[in-house]
């Protein structure tokens, strides 16, 4: 019992740690911003909006989403040994392997946060893009510019609201922000669903295309899956060499299929080696959306877990190295 | 300094080290540094002993390996009977490392809170405690400032106020007076008095050789990782072949006498001076003025003394 309180505790004390760092709202504010703006400043582009838009936002989920698990993985881990507050940690009855898990959880708390307002704004967003539309008062390509407007708005609001909060209340700024935005950004969600594409009231319906859900769903596990690796690099190496190596692990995931996948048959260290690094395109299926395909949850499933072993086998990598780094 | 009688008890050592080395070694596994060579000593229940020696000897690795954040190289490290990385002896143990290392986003309020957690202790006392411990090292009006703002005393006694949340058995202290003004010293030398009457034992690491001799009981001097002298302060620092007499100013035909028998007796003459007040005192009183005329600080405010939980005006309260 008093494992799983300090598991939640510090688990906690990690995620507040992070959203109260400004980069992480900043990260998520942009991602929101760009994903938003995205449909509404490209044009001409052959009725290939809502592609455009949907594909930008997935992109940005991910692009966004590494800089986030990275810094929250590097921050709770490598810099918090260097400046010491992990041994203040340690010298109270805290294991080191709970420790580690701990912060993990806390991380992925914080990843699975940001996945989900990415995620949110990718629907909008796609919802946004110019689509023809036919309907009794006539036909015409029409892009519905308030759901739009409303997504861009979202992280001024919540900035604007903590502000005043912070001055009225002293509640720090970035953490009360970045909690605004994850209401904020589903507030905006859902008072679309009461207006049509043509800015109309409407019965509720959220008229979004739901199948990207399972894509967004994947590229978490991949964020999850890439915290675990910076946080297992963390452990030995400062900063920027983990987020150096974590790049490149990234990278050599991306091309493993052509490098490694075509070799694999006829030579076993290939083979080895495609097995060894994580596959990044398992979790990259923007294209199978395409042409109105869709991505199925027994594939998603599956993807999960595969992203669990790649998780579970990073923390047991860093809970190893963990356990005998020492606390200079 | 505390009772004689605890610090000669035949009970068990707290902390016993036999034969101690660590060597830190490079990033290809080459011994760089023997920080601590054939390290022996023990600490017996309620003394305050004092680990001294100039900068790089060895002291605060030999803290850490007791902490378990360090691991020997050779020789053996008990805590209360156990290694020093067994968890359930870290519930009797509070430390304050030689920098307060802290979480800088949190408040005062939250940091310990957080630490309380840690030990698993309930919200009603957790709250009281980090409540008496914040006016106790003179927090309390900055109790909701992210402690990332604070001057480096002001964290060190946020630091101490962690390190005792949990009403330690053991409090292990790594250079507790660095950075602090002669008030905040006198409060932490205060502290640990009234722990080791309490019975808790303290060991305490320090260079600032003033402090350690009003407060330890027992010392040792490190010196490239190995003890150079040890004992009981008293014992280290009497002049044997001197005696001093301290009395209320005499007539002049009186110290006349005085010094004329003493002279006789000794063969030489004796010094004779007015005592001074130390400096600190004198320090201690002027500030005391300029508390009681000043309006709210900025930056430490006035302390309580010692935590009601701490020095045992709340039975029963123990973690």
């Amino acid at each position: 019992m008093l494992r799983i309180r300090q598991v939640l505790v510090l688990a906690g004390l990690t995620a507040l740690e992070a959203l109260r760092q400004p980069i992480c709202l900043l990260l998520t504010g942009t991602c929101v911003l760009l994903t938003a703006l995205a449909p509404m400043l490209v044009m001409h582009v052959f009725g290939e909006e809502g592609k455009l838009a949907r594909d930008s936002g997935l992109a940005f989920h991910f692009v966004f989403g590494m800089f986030v698990a990275g810094h929250a993985a590097c921050a709770c881990v490598a810099r918090e040994i260097r400046c010491g507050t992990t041994a203040t940690v340690l010298s109270k009855p805290v294991g080191r392997t709970l420790f580690f898990a701990s912060k993990f959880a806390g991380v992925a708390a914080v990843v699975l946060a940001f996945s989900a307002c990415a995620t949110l704004a990718t629907l909008l967003s796609e919802r946004v893009a110019e689509k023809l539309h036919t309907g009794p008062e006539g036909w015409g390509y029409v892009t519905d510019w308030r759901a739009g407007w409303l997504l861009a708005a979202a992280p001024f609001a919540a900035a604007a609201a903590a502000g005043a909060i912070n001055w009225a209340l002293r509640r720090p700024f970035e953490s009360t922000a970045f909690l605004l935005l994850l209401c904020a950004v589903p507030a905006a969600f859902f008072i679309c669903g009461f207006f049509d594409r043509l800015g109309r009231p409407a019965p509720l319906d959220f008229r979004v295309d739901w199948r990207i859900l399972p894509a967004a769903a994947l590229i978490a596990m991949a964020l999850l899956v890439l915290a675990a690796a910076a946080m297992a690099v963390a452990t030995r190496l400062p900063t920027v060499p983990t987020l150096t190596v974590v790049a490149g692990l990234f990278l050599a995931g991306l091309v493993s299929d052509h490098f490694l996948g075509r070799r694999a048959a006829a030579s076993p260290a290939a083979l080895f080696l495609y097995r060894l690094i994580p596959n990044w395109q398992n979790f990259w299926l923007c294209d199978a959306l395409t042409g109105g395909g869709a991505i199925a949850w027994s594939y998603v499933a599956q993807a999960g877990l595969y992203a669990a072993a790649c998780v579970t086998a990073f923390l047991g990598l860093g809970a190893l190295s963990f356990a005998h780094v020492e606390m200079k | 300094m505390s009772a004689p009688s605890a610090v000669e008890s035949a009970a068990p050592a707290v902390v016993e080290i036999r034969g101690l080395t660590k060597i830190f070694r490079d990033f290809w596994r080459r011994p760089k540094v023997r920080a601590v060579d054939g390290l022996d000593l023990e600490v017996r229940p309620g003394e305050i002993f004092g680990l001294l020696g100039p900068n790089g000897s060895g002291k605060t690795t030999t803290l850490k390996i007791l902490l378990g954040l360090l691991f020997p190289s050779g020789g053996e490290v008990r805590v209360f009977g156990r290694p020093p990385h067994d968890i359930a002896t870290k519930r009797r143990i509070g430390y304050l490392p030689e920098e307060s290392a802290l979480y800088g986003y949190l408040t005062p309020r939250e940091t310990l809170d957080f630490y309380g957690r840690l030990f698993a202790l309930p919200a009603a006392p957790r709250r009281e405690r980090a409540g008496q411990l914040l006016r106790m090292v003179g927090l309390a009006h900055a109790a909701e400032r992210p402690v990332g703002e604070f001057s480096k005393g002001m964290s060190r006694r946020i630091g101490l106020a962690q390190a005792l949340i949990n009403d330690p058995e053991l409090v292990v202290l790594d250079e507790p007076t660095a950075g602090l003004d002669p008030i905040g010293c006198r409060q932490i030398k205060d502290l640990m008095l009234a722990l080791a009457r309490r019975g808790k034992t303290i060991v305490l690491s320090s260079h600032l050789l003033a402090d350690v001799e009003d407060v330890c009981d027992r010392i040792v001097i490190l010196y490239n990782g190995r003890i150079r002298a040890q004992g009981g302060v008293t014992d280290l620092l009497e002049k044997k072949d001197l005696t001093r007499i301290t009395v209320p100013a005499v007539p002049a035909e009186t110290l006349r006498a005085v010094i004329g028998m003493l002279r006789e007796s000794t063969g030489r003459a004796p010094e004779v001076e007015h005592p001074t007040m130390d400096l600190e005192h004198f320090f201690l009183q002027v500030v005391e003025e300029a508390h009681r005329s000043s309006q709210a600080p900025s930056g430490v405010g006035r302390a309580d003394g010692t935590a009601r939980y701490l020095d045992g005006r709340e039975a029963g309260r123990g973690n």
